[in-house]
């Protein structure tokens, strides 16, 4: 299955997107404007469309910047610790996210086929 | 009147008590199917017995709250094919504050709410699924007004209530509404004991002057969970005869 196609007409369908452009770089709520309750639906729907187990927290990267802080705290390597709590996402991705968290929420559509493929492959 | 209902399964929480199964005899004669849970062969016997005519027109699920593989298990059973919840469940601690088992205090808690907190989960996703779901919780007058002794019960009825109307105020603009309904002195189940104890002399507090009966609360619920009902969301209903509005 392409998982970015079918992400796509997820997307389209539930936050009603009919003409704007999805790229796998497109940022969820600060580029669609997804808000905590279409990210639950989205969930849901990824959860029924793809038949994986979906953690809501996970999926959406709801604690990166606590898990930052955190290794910060504990004197750990951060994008090491953060692979660690979030193992589908690769290092080069969380030294991206790292480098542009200021700028607000960096949850991506590529975050999304990670999850989905990483999970769909049984890990 | 006649009501209309969007969709038609019914899982019904603490289903072995005397009003679900009130509840299920009406909501089968109204064309919906009940599925409701029980904890232990009795709890199994019972609904048997109660709902012996109505053979293939209901189902029932093991469910044993504090127990996460029994929940696992429902939804194993019943898929996500679910378009209305009512929950009975609730389980009862009577104990002054200064004198509980603090092991029984926290297993009560986990058992009463975060256990529920989880089955609203579970069950709220599934209804996002279909932008469609109802859910009526069953609380009591004594979350508004316990007497000593039902601190634990009151203090697990209104977080309860709370979890429910958060969801409705969450869920509600994706057709997921919730309500609580409030019943006061009941003549059925622990209600009718409780009231055998008292002699009855205590529905002289109550304005109307008697106890409500099952069937009115079933008919109720049954309302509650009608398209005419779909404006009530997100509040608690009382239903004790005028009990708790006075003093």
């Amino acid at each position: 299955m392409d998982v970015f196609a079918e992400l796509k007409k997820i997307l389209v369908e539930l936050l009603d997107l009919e003409d704007r452009e999805i790229t796998p770089e497109t940022l969820l709520i600060q580029d669609l404007g997804a808000e905590s309750i279409d990210l639950l639906e989205l969930a849901v729907t990824i959860n029924s469309r793809f038949r994986i187990t979906v953690k809501d927290d996970e999926i959406f990267l709801t604690r990166f910047r606590l898990y930052s802080t955190e290794a910060q705290q504990q004197g750990k390597d951060t994008v090491h610790y953060i692979g660690g709590k979030y193992p589908f996402l690769g290092e080069e991705r969380i030294a991206e996210i790292m480098a542009h968290i200021k700028e607000g929420p960096q949850l991506k559509i590529k975050d999304l086929i990670s999850y989905v493929t990483y999970w769909s492959q049984g890990v | 009147m006649s009501l209309h209902f969007s969709g038609n399964r019914a899982l019904i929480l603490g289903g072995t008590c005397e009003l679900a199964l009130t509840l299920a005899h009406s909501m089968i004669e109204s064309d919906l199917f009940p599925l409701l849970t029980y904890r232990d062969d009795k709890g199994l016997n019972a609904i048997r017995e109660a709902l012996r005519p109505f053979h293939e027109k209901y189902e029932t699920c093991y469910l044993n709250f504090g127990d996460r593989d029994s929940l696992d298990s429902i939804f194993t059973q019943i898929g996500d094919d679910l378009n209305f919840l009512v929950d009975f469940a609730q389980g009862n601690y009577e104990s002054l504050i200064a004198g509980a088992d603090e092991d029984r205090v926290y297993s009560y808690f986990m058992e009463n709410i975060s256990f529920r907190a989880e089955i609203l989960k579970r069950v709220g996703r599934a209804m996002l699924k279909k932008r469609k779901g109802r859910l009526v919780f069953i609380s009591s007058a004594a979350a508004a007004r316990p007497n000593p002794g039902q601190g634990f019960y009151a203090a697990a009825k209104l977080a309860s209530e709370a979890l429910y109307r958060n969801m409705g105020l969450e869920l509600g603009e994706r057709g997921v509404t919730t309500v609580v309904l409030r019943p006061g002195y009941i003549e059925a189940g622990r209600g009718r004991i409780y009231l055998q104890k008292q002699d009855w002399n205590i529905l002289e507090m109550v304005p109307i002057k008697r106890a409500i009966t099952g069937e009115e609360i079933a008919q109720t619920i049954l309302f509650l969970l009608s398209d005419s009902a779909a404006g009530i969301n997100a509040t608690e209903i009382s239903m004790d005869g005028g009990l708790t509005s006075g003093k």
